[in-house]
């Protein structure tokens, strides 16, 4: 750097480092879906490859890459469909974060059974209503025997493509879910649902910890 | 791309692979007791009468009473018999036997595959298969090594239900098979026909056929040991997301007829719809 510039004052380092910001910033706003799967794949294969976190590091940081990326509010009312009507404004916001923390977990929790799995992008393609579909597949050697088919759907949120679904070997987390919850909602309505989701959640913590 | 078509063997390896779809990422595990939350439905429960319409539901099973109780039965044979047998082999065997035992039985079913893509008009998977099957069992020593994956040609999986799905044939209500997991009217008919073209000759001893299909079981079991536990753990209502996980796997299968001509497998656009209150 100081042979490049002949200069090292601090103010010349806060310059490249804000022009270096703005930078990313501007790139970051160009950043089509493919690259936010990119990303987050990326970041999450780092954060499990590192063993030299302790498990509760890489736990938390896997978490915050996919509170990042994937949108939850969206995802909640996916779920819910015609169903979110029925819950009231807090039932509604307690669905959201209960069942952020479920997802959260359920990403957390793997990472013991981490075993130098790759992510490789095979396409992409826009949706009708404007949404993308970024196919991918987790290889976990073996000999191509086991590897996983993962396609993410993303949509534009505020200006920054964010992951509302994925589909696994063909079958989609978000109508899976769905079926579940309708099921739930049908049975014990709105509270019956919070009801298992709190208990889960509680769960879910209690295996992780 | 041919993936949709990855085989992943018989039926209860395809069922139990998209249980891992609640894996979110790869499939991995969680330590969990096991047992299916959510509420032991079934007898007593109301028809989804709430704010369900035709769209939403498209898990018709009239029969849930009785297939929950078959899947609760299924679920604790697994719980306390394959599972736990599945982990000893797990432990016992080394990865690539377990690969090799996979392929062997995988290469077996090739007279299901070929005659099945045969009926489904498929001539070029056909002629794929007919060859996966030469390579493997010549070079492959008779199916243990898979080199005609590494020549480009990938398996597939087909099977009798799938054929009837592709001539139109309605899957007709969900039905979970004991010991043999979910189904529907259509695949258990298309089953019992796969079976009868299974390539064990007809004078073989049954207790020859039951030895190495046991081994099959097993070895497939603990292939998907980590998925079917993280399943379990991430599902409220592991009965309605199997069902709904093999629904969806089973409609996707059968449409791979398009995919093959350039569509792509579009998925119901209505279920990204926000509904607006």
């Amino acid at each position: 750097m100081r042979t490049c510039t002949g200069s090292s004052s601090p103010e010349h380092f806060m310059r490249v480092a804000l022009i270096a910001l703005a930078l990313t910033a501007a790139t970051a706003a160009a950043v089509v879906p493919r690259d936010v799967v990119q990303r987050t794949s990326d970041q999450v294969i780092a954060v499990l490859g590192d063993q030299s976190l302790s498990r509760e590091v890489r736990r938390k940081r896997v978490e915050d890459v996919v509170i990042a990326n994937v949108d939850f509010p969206t995802v909640s009312r996916l779920v819910l469909a015609r169903n979110w009507s029925r819950f009231s404004e807090p039932q509604q916001e307690e669905f959201m974060r209960e069942f952020r923390a479920h997802l959260a977990a359920t990403y957390g929790r793997r990472l013991d059974e981490y075993r130098n799995e790759t992510v490789s992008i095979l396409g992409d393609r826009r949706e009708s209503n404007g949404d993308w579909t970024v196919k991918s597949k987790i290889l976990r050697g073996d000999g191509g025997q086991n590897d996983i088919l993962v396609d993410y759907r993303l949509r534009e949120v505020d200006g920054e493509w964010k992951i509302i679904d994925f589909i696994i070997e063909q079958v989609s987390l978000v109508a899976n879910f769905r079926a579940q919850f309708q099921d739930m909602v049908a049975r014990g309505g709105p509270e019956h649902v919070l009801q298992v989701l709190r208990e889960k959640t509680a769960k879910g913590e209690a295996i992780a910890s | 791309m041919r993936d949709s078509g990855r085989s992943t063997g018989g039926a209860l390896p395809r069922i139990l692979a998209t249980a891992c779809i609640l894996a979110l990422a790869a499939g991995a595990a969680a330590g969990t007791d096991g047992a299916p939350d959510g509420v032991q439905a079934g007898a007593g429960t109301p028809p989804a009468a709430a704010v369900t319409d035709e769209r939403d539901e498209p898990d018709a099973d009239p029969w849930q009473g009785m297939n929950r109780a078959i899947f609760w039965f299924n679920d604790q044979v697994d719980v306390y018999v394959l599972e736990p047998v599945a982990r000893g082999w797990r432990w016992a065997t080394p990865g690539p036997m377990r690969t090799g035992i996979s392929n062997f039985f995988q290469n077996l079913r090739f007279p299901i595959v070929f005659v099945n893509e045969t009926f489904q008009a498929k001539p070029f998977d056909a002629l794929r298969t007919f060859a996966r099957f030469g390579i493997n069992t010549t070079l492959g020593i008779a199916g243990f090594l898979d080199p005609a994956a590494e020549f480009g040609l990938e398996p597939t999986a087909e099977d009798f239900g799938q054929t009837l799905g592709v001539w139109g044939v309605p899957s007709g209500p969900y039905l979970v098979l004991p010991l043999l997991g979910p189904s529907n009217v259509r695949d258990t008919g298309g089953l019992a026909v796969d079976t009868a073209t299974t390539i064990i000759p007809f004078f073989v001893d049954t207790l020859l056929i039951i030895g190495p299909r046991l081994i099959d079981v097993v070895n497939t079991r603990a292939r998907f040991l980590d998925e079917v536990e993280e399943a379990k753990a991430a599902s409220f209502d592991y009965y309605v997301a199997v069902r709904h996980a093999y629904q969806q796997r089973r409609r996707a299968e059968i449409d791979d007829r398009g995919r093959e001509a350039g569509e792509e497998f579009v998925p119901d656009e209505d279920l990204y719809r926000v509904v607006e209150p």
